[in-house]
């Protein structure tokens, strides 16, 4: 080995020794549970089953409820927050330009823990103690059950959107502030109108930025626990319930620390595929 | 910092460790009258006089949030931070392999009844001595009914309403006498969708979240009906005409509007404001609401759940404190254990704001200072109930079934056959 090599693998050991430590020996023990009937009694000493969890898992009424919530809920908060972050971004830019104090209000939101927001509109959103119905049936003499199965899922939706809308405005603010002014002026020369500027130049520019907001609401949507959770938990008979969740419940409420950690392989192994896929998506897009 | 004042250090540091290992930690319930019951019980342990130093009790609080999952994961991994540990009716048979059980004092059947006792043990063995116990009350506003009864109108509409929903002509009763039916029918009269002139936007509020508790206060209903987890035999008998029966009923109340729309997302906060809005007519909540209920709402009466064809029952479970298996001072676990089963300790706890489950006689001698604990005490003595397996090793894993289950079918997502299957799968599988 040249003295170059040895020195790089000296200096790459620490990081691969903690990378091991944090994430190597966590993932080789859930693939071992996973491949085994485990619970808390049996911590020490799990019983290799085979696929026998991932046959349960994907066999399991519930596990498809909670990955098609996950899918729905992931694809439409992420939709939503970009277009409005979008939206924000370009509509405000001006107005930002000369007030940059502006964003700092914006972004609020983000600052919440999401189990912190999840509490908050438990409150906001109740019949007796929320001002929010209190509100509309002082106005209107009626408030929509927010929270019952019906409308349950509209209601998660769109706290989502309004808690992280303001991540995709940031994206999207700096991709549009970075746009070369000149290009704009080159436009404008040439008699552009406003309208088919945004969507023949800027929008075009903005695309991969487009790409990674979209990527990054889906996966944190897709993966949603703790505002759902301290919300409305699992809701009536599991309609609430995204993959973070059931995973959470096969582990810690009913113990099957296999079933729960085949399920956990399973959604790292989609993530794993969805990341590769937006890679040469972005890629391509570049 | 010279060597000498280091190892100095060093030595101090060890041998505190070493006393602190040699006391007997407790990890109680924290944020509640319970942490205050058991600091003020703690103080009078350790002022015995002749109490080894090393048995004196220090207490261990951590957060209530996912309390019961974190001592899952500490005694599994056989963690000897704590010697005594909280445990609960619900999950004595999840945590039995990794605690020991225990004889209490001679006094602890006297002090709390078998009834109470039998909370804290699972196979035969007693592995916990009581310290809180948990039932239902039936909430109600007296001077809602007491003008519904004053009144030969609303009596007769009180009539036709139950007719047309409950199959029979009821007339107002003292919910004293109410059954089920009258409940039904005090509901319905109450809730504006039903009745506009009602007083109240709600005749009850029914805690219908996917929360195993809520299972718990539902209980109650199809018990006195005549329903169990198991026969004696062991076969599951959940999809019985008594379970089907109250599961029924609270889905026609649901769908009526009798309770709030949004009641399959309610747990015991959710209802409490409800109940203390004054928008509610009657409710059933666990004992530990009495006071801030009636405090919101002064003419709230108690009284114990409505009775069905088999009885009127209450679902009791209780909180209690057991010896890990892992303990490293068991003799003093043992010692302040078998102290906490006396009358002594008891009546302590229940001076210092705790729930203990007593016996008629026990609580007697609070009457003056804890009406409440009296009624507790009769209640569960008379009416408490606890379901075949309801101890067992996954009783937790069970309410969280039926809470996915029946919960599922009260809000539309499921027909109850359906759910009736479901959980018969699920509790086939926990229990047998």
């Amino acid at each position: 080995m040249n003295s170059p090599r040895r020195e790089n693998a000296v200096l790459a050991a620490p990081l691969v020794l903690f990378l091991l430590a944090l994430l190597g020996f966590p993932v080789m023990l859930s693939v071992v549970y996973g491949l085994s009937e485990t619970t808390f009694q049996t911590l020490t000493r799990p019983r290799f089953v085979g696929l026998d969890n991932f046959a349960r898992v994907l066999g399991d009424d519930g596990f498809w409820q909670a990955a098609w919530f996950s899918l729905r809920f992931g694809v439409i908060t992420a939709v939503l927050q970009c277009a409005l972050g979008l939206f924000l971004a370009v509509y405000l830019a001006p107005l930002i330009r000369r007030h940059g104090w502006m964003v700092a209000v914006l972004i609020i939101p983000m600052i919440v823990a999401p189990a912190m927001m999840g509490l908050m509109y438990r409150l906001v959103l109740h019949e007796f103690a929320g001002p929010v119905p209190h509100y509309l049936y002082a106005w209107f003499n009626y408030s929509p059950p927010f929270l019952n199965a019906a409308n349950v899922f509209t209601t998660v939706v769109v706290a989502e959107v309004l808690q992280w809308t303001p991540f995709a405005f940031l994206l999207f603010l700096t991709a549009y502030q970075a746009i070369p002014q000149e290009v704009r002026e080159a436009a404008a020369v040439d008699g552009t109108r406003p309208w088919r500027m945004f969507w023949r130049i800027e929008l075009p520019l903005m695309l991969p930025t487009a790409f990674v907001a979209l990527f990054i609401r889906f996966i944190d949507g897709f993966r949603v626990f703790d505002n759902i959770y301290t919300l409305v938990g699992a809701g009536p008979g599991g309609v609430t319930t995204s993959m973070s969740i059931y995973i959470y419940e096969a582990f810690l409420r009913q113990g099957d620390i296999g079933r729960a950690m085949a399920a956990a392989i399973l959604l790292f192994g989609a993530a794993f595929a969805l990341l590769t896929l937006a890679q040469r998506l972005m890629r391509r897009a570049a | 910092m010279n060597l000498r004042t280091l190892l100095g250090c060093t030595a101090a540091a060890a041998f505190a460790a070493v006393a602190a290992q040699a006391e007997v930690t407790v990890l109680g319930w924290p944020g509640g009258p319970e942490e205050t019951a058991l600091r003020a019980v703690t103080e009078i342990y350790n002022a015995q006089p002749g109490l080894a130093e090393e048995n004196r009790v220090e207490l261990l609080f951590t957060s209530r949030d996912g309390f019961f999952d974190k001592l899952q994961v500490d005694l599994a991994a056989g963690s000897t931070a704590f010697d005594v540990n909280l445990i609960a009716t619900y999950s004595i048979g999840r945590y039995a392999p990794f605690m020991e059980p225990i004889t209490l004092s001679d006094q602890a059947g006297t002090v709390f009844g078998d009834t109470v006792l039998s909370t804290m043990q699972f196979g035969g063995a007693q592995y916990g001595v009581p310290t809180d116990l948990s039932l239902h009350f039936l909430y109600f506003r007296q001077d809602l009914i007491d003008a519904l009864m004053a009144d030969p109108a609303a009596v007769t509409l009180y009539g036709d309403i139950a007719e047309q929903y409950l199959g029979e002509r009821l007339a107002p009763k003292a919910p004293g006498e109410w059954t089920w039916q009258d409940f039904a029918a005090n509901a319905l009269y109450f809730s504006q969708s039903v009745n506009p002139a009602s007083p109240t936007r709600y005749g009850t509020v029914i805690q219908m979240k996917n929360l195993l508790f809520n299972m718990m206060v539902f209980h109650s209903w199809p018990r006195s009906y005549g329903a169990n987890w198991m026969d004696a035999d062991g076969n599951i008998t959940i999809d019985s005409p008594a379970y089907r029966t109250a599961l029924e009923m609270a889905k026609m109340l649901y769908d009526a509007g009798a309770t709030p729309p949004d009641s399959t997302s309610y747990e015991y906060a959710e209802a409490n404001a409800a109940f203390s809005s004054g928008q509610v007519a009657a409710m059933i909540q666990w004992n530990a609401a009495a006071s801030e209920l009636m405090a919101a709402q002064p003419t709230t009466g108690t009284f114990a759940p409505p009775a069905g064809p088999e009885g009127r029952f209450t679902h009791i479970h209780g909180l209690g404190l057991g010896l890990n298996a892992a303990a490293e001072n068991k003799d003093g676990a043992i010692a302040f254990l078998q102290w906490m089963s006396t009358e002594e300790a008891a009546l302590a706890y229940a001076r210092a704001g705790g729930a203990p489950g007593l016996a008629t006689a026990t609580a007697a001698q609070l009457a003056a200072e804890r009406p409440d604990l009296v009624q507790v005490g009769e209640y569960a003595s008379t009416y408490g109930f606890v379901m075949n397996g309801g101890t067992s090793e996954n009783a937790l894993s069970v309410y969280e079934a039926q809470a996915k289950e029946f919960t599922g079918y009260w809000a539309g997502t499921q027909d109850l056959d359906t759910a009736m299957a479901n959980i018969t799968a699920a509790m086939t599988d926990l229990l047998q």
